[in-house]
């Protein structure tokens, strides 16, 4: 046993590493099956989490947390609606029924049920309708209101010994109708000849849970009454659910977290997704509304097939489609609660039809599904104006403005890169500046401080300690300097871009011919942009190139900056490779530039910066 | 001697001329704009200004402006620049003159005062005092162009602390020579920078230049 449950182990532990969480899945699904029973659907459903679990296993450890929150919730809800020992929060449910008949009737009976409801056995001991008992069982669990209204749609058909006996039922079938105790009870048009021995009754409603079963002449004679009976699960269900419930929700982080990471380009494909379908998502979820309106057949399955099409191809066209057939089910449930209250009672209460969320099987649960169908108009309305009236007005209005789209997507994407330039050069001087300047100055402020005792003592080291603070604060206003070049370089701030780049060029230890014709200043964010992206493409070339020259050309006209680095080094300049040139695109980006590179191997290379800006008078502009 | 001292925080102002007085300076005039120091040096010809590059009323380099705008007027005026950094442009900008008597500090060397009054001194005197920050570099350039290539790495050293403004003395002192290697570098120099013997303080200024200007 002990071998046993090693191997056990050791093969568990084994397939986990192999496979990772997602494995646990299979159980879980196992689990489910077992709770909601051997269906077609429930072993598909095991089976597709078996396939997921060996060929997707990233899928799988993702959807774990998520079925086994489903699994636990839908088993709380059974266990709610099963009988059992679980406690007095649970309320009792029906699974079969006690039938008593007094003696004396005379007459044998047999429940026919409607299509689609389950009850199923006949009572034996009830057949000769003199004795005792017998049981109507119901298939699976079902809770005590649907049991009873089930069983009062079934007909029951039934035989009697004589005429005479005949007569009297139908005669007590005939009182029933004049003054019937329950108005549900159907007119007993039905029973067409009087002289005939068999005919058809109906089960009414007696105070309830018990019904009466109207057949004899004593018309009294039989009582049904609902027996709970103890679900052997109930009991395991409730700490089974809770703790897959539990186990699902501390999953849950960790699998999401480690999916996201697996794989980081979803959830972006899943937000654009999103933000293109829109509305269209609802699609789908009102197609299967329609499904539970007119039934499940090939032609309701393709619809939704249709709808789920639809939403990934034309999610225009989807959104526009929610309000319509929104409105066409309104209309139809309208319709439903309409006729349901005017027709006769015998023609739809044999056949009770599911609406939505309603199942329309008395008057009570027609309003209902009027008040939902009202609901359904009310979101088609609210809909509209959002999807159909939306998009006309953008079909009417002049034909789509591609550019515009085209622009704002830029505009996004370049604002985007704009902030995160900020942020990240916020942080580095920030950075800076508290390990520079800003430990400089304490170490200044402790040397004083030791000075200030060591002075009355001894007046020489005092002094040392003097030399050192003043050296260190020279290093602090260095660091200072140093950090104030990289965020606004002082000849820009004074001069403009053309002095900045005539002192860069000085400070470059290449020889740097310059042609620079800028008769004004530029916006100072222009400048800035400019500044850094030709001291990056000058850092690069003496880097880089084992140029020997490097020739600067700047020009203004037509409301466009143009600057042409070239040197005559080696090329192979590439902005897909690193991440300067890339840097520099971005940046010159966010002013809509854009930067051109030509570099063939061998060189020579020559990199074109354009940046539409205007030009300013001199005076106008500091940084 | 009489000095105009220009620098628009009060701080360093005070600091500044308490400092001069201590080594023996006259303040002619101090002041925090640059209209105010341009019409301050016409009127006080002082024998020399010390001026803050960046000054009121547009905070640019307009204290420059004013310094270069008093000696179009007055050639050859005296001026020592202060500044919180340095810029070679700014150097051959206050060079381009060829006259000298030019200085271009940065403001931490105010830190040691008996190097600064010096400084000071040398520009009075006409000579050319360029910041060790602008000097290195220039010394830092993979390559030179022109007459300045002639020069051996010894000149080019003594050419440096020459820009520096330091006398033939400090050289020597600095360089670990005697005083006469030191003056037979600066011949050689001015030999091979083409200068003519003239007066010897406006060759050491035009040597510098081509040095900066290299």
């Amino acid at each position: 046993m002990w071998l046993l449950m090693k191997l056990f182990y050791r093969t568990f532990a084994h397939l986990l590493r192999r496979f990772g969480l997602g494995l646990l899945l299979v159980p879980v699904t196992a689990v489910a099956l077992v709770l909601f029973g051997l269906h077609a659907w429930t072993v598909l459903a095991f089976l597709l989490a078996v396939a997921v679990a060996f060929w997707w296993p990233t899928v799988a450890a993702a959807l774990l947390p998520v079925i086994m929150v489903a699994v636990g919730v839908a088993g709380l809800v059974l266990a709610a609606t099963v009988t059992g020992p679980g406690g007095n929060w649970m309320r009792s449910a029906v699974s079969g029924f006690q039938v008593s008949a007094k003696p004396g009737g005379g007459a044998s009976w047999v429940i026919k049920t409607p299509a689609g409801l389950q009850v199923v056995q006949l009572p034996v001991a009830a057949a000769r309708f003199g004795v005792g008992q017998g049981t109507i069982t119901f298939a699976g669990h079902v809770p005590p209101a649907v049991a009873l209204n089930r069983l009062h749609q079934a007909q029951v058909n039934f035989r009697v010994a004589s005429k005479a006996a005949a007569a009297k039922q139908i005669a007590v079938n005939k009182k029933l109708v004049k003054r019937p105790p329950n108005a549900k009870l159907p007119q007993a048009k039905r029973i067409q000849r009087p002289a005939a021995v068999s005919g058809v009754g109906y089960v009414a409603a007696a105070p309830r849970p018990a019904f009466r079963l109207w057949t004899g002449p004593g018309a009294v004679h039989t009582v049904i009454s609902p027996v709970p009976r103890p679900s052997p699960w109930a009991g395991r269900l409730v700490p089974v659910a809770l703790l897959l419930i539990a186990l699902g929700l501390w999953l849950a982080p960790r699998t999401f977290a480690e999916f996201r990471q697996r794989t980081p380009g979803l959830l972006p494909y899943l937000r654009r997704r999103m933000q293109e379908i829109r509305w269209g998502i609802l699609l789908v979820p009102t197609a299967v509304l329609g499904l539970t309106i007119f039934g499940m057949n090939p032609v309701t399955l393709g619809m939704v097939a249709a709808a789920a099409v639809i939403t990934l191809r034309w999610p225009r066209v989807a959104a526009d489609l929610v309000p319509v057939l929104l409105t066409v089910f309104a209309v139809y449930g309208f319709v439903l609660t309409a006729r349901w209250e005017s027709a006769p009672l015998g023609v739809l209460a044999s056949h009770p039809q599911l609406y939505g969320f309603v199942e329309v099987s008395s008057r009570e649960l027609a309003v209902l599904a009027g008040a939902e169908a009202s609901a359904f108009l009310a979101m088609a309305a609210w809909l509209f104006p959002r999807t159909v009236v939306k998009h006309g007005r953008l079909l009417t209005a002049a034909e789509p403005n591609l550019e515009l789209e085209g622009r704002v997507q830029r505009l996004t994407e370049t604002r985007d890169h704009a902030l995160h330039n900020a942020a990240s050069e916020l942080r580095r001087i920030e950075r800076d500046l508290h390990d520079g300047a800003q430990a400089r100055l304490v170490a200044l402020g402790m040397n004083l401080r030791a000075v200030e005792r060591m002075l009355p003592a001894s007046p020489d080291a005092a002094l040392a300690l003097v030399a050192e603070a003043r050296e260190t604060s020279v290093r602090a206003l260095n660091d200072l300097r140093d950090l104030i070049r990289g965020i606004c370089p002082p000849v820009l701030a004074d001069r403009g871009l053309g002095h900045a780049v005539r002192a860069l060029a000085l400070d470059t230890p290449l020889p740097v011919v310059l042609d620079i014709d800028l008769p004004g200043r530029l916006s100072a964010p222009v400048e800035s942009a400019c500044y850094f992206a030709i001291a990056e493409l000058l850092a690069n070339a003496v880097k880089h190139s084992g140029a020997r020259q490097v020739q600067l050309r700047i020009r203004h006209g037509d409301g466009l900056l143009r600057v042409e680095v070239s040197d005559d080094g080696v090329g192979c300049a590439d902005p897909a490779n690193g991440t300067g040139l890339q840097g520099i695109e971005r940046r010159l980006g966010t002013f809509d530039g854009i930067l051109a590179v030509s570099s063939p191997p061998g060189g020579p290379t020559m990199i074109v910066m354009e940046v539409p800006c205007a030009l300013l008078s001199p005076k106008t502009c500091s940084c | 001697m009489r000095v105009v001292v220009a620098e628009d925080l009060f701080l360093l102002r005070d600091g500044l001329t308490r400092l001069l007085a201590a080594h023996d300076f006259e303040i002619a005039a101090s002041v925090d704009t640059a209209p105010g120091l341009l019409s301050a040096l016409l009127t006080e010809r002082p024998d020399v200004a010390v001026v803050d590059v960046r000054l009121p009323p547009s905070f640019a380099d307009d204290g420059l402006q004013a310094a270069l705008a008093a000696r179009r007027q007055v050639p050859g005026l005296p001026v020592l620049l202060l500044s919180q950094y340095v810029e070679q442009l700014y150097a051959r900008e206050m060079l381009a003159d060829q006259l000298g008597g030019v200085g271009y500090l940065l403001k931490d060397r105010v830190f040691n005062d008996d190097q600064f009054v010096d400084a000071i001194r040398t520009v009075a005197a006409g000579g050319t005092v360029m910041d060790p920050e602008v000097v290195s570099k220039l010394l830092g350039r993979r390559s030179f162009e022109g007459p300045i290539t002639r020069l051996s790495g010894r000149e080019r050293e003594v050419l440096a602390l020459m820009a520096e403004g330091r006398s033939n003395a400090a050289i020597a002192q600095r360089l670990f020579v005697t005083e006469k290697a030191v003056s037979k570098h600066t011949t050689s120099i001015f030999t091979k920078l083409n200068l003519a013997p003239s007066e010897d303080d406006n060759r050491r200024v035009l040597a510098v230049l081509a040095f900066l200007n290299a």
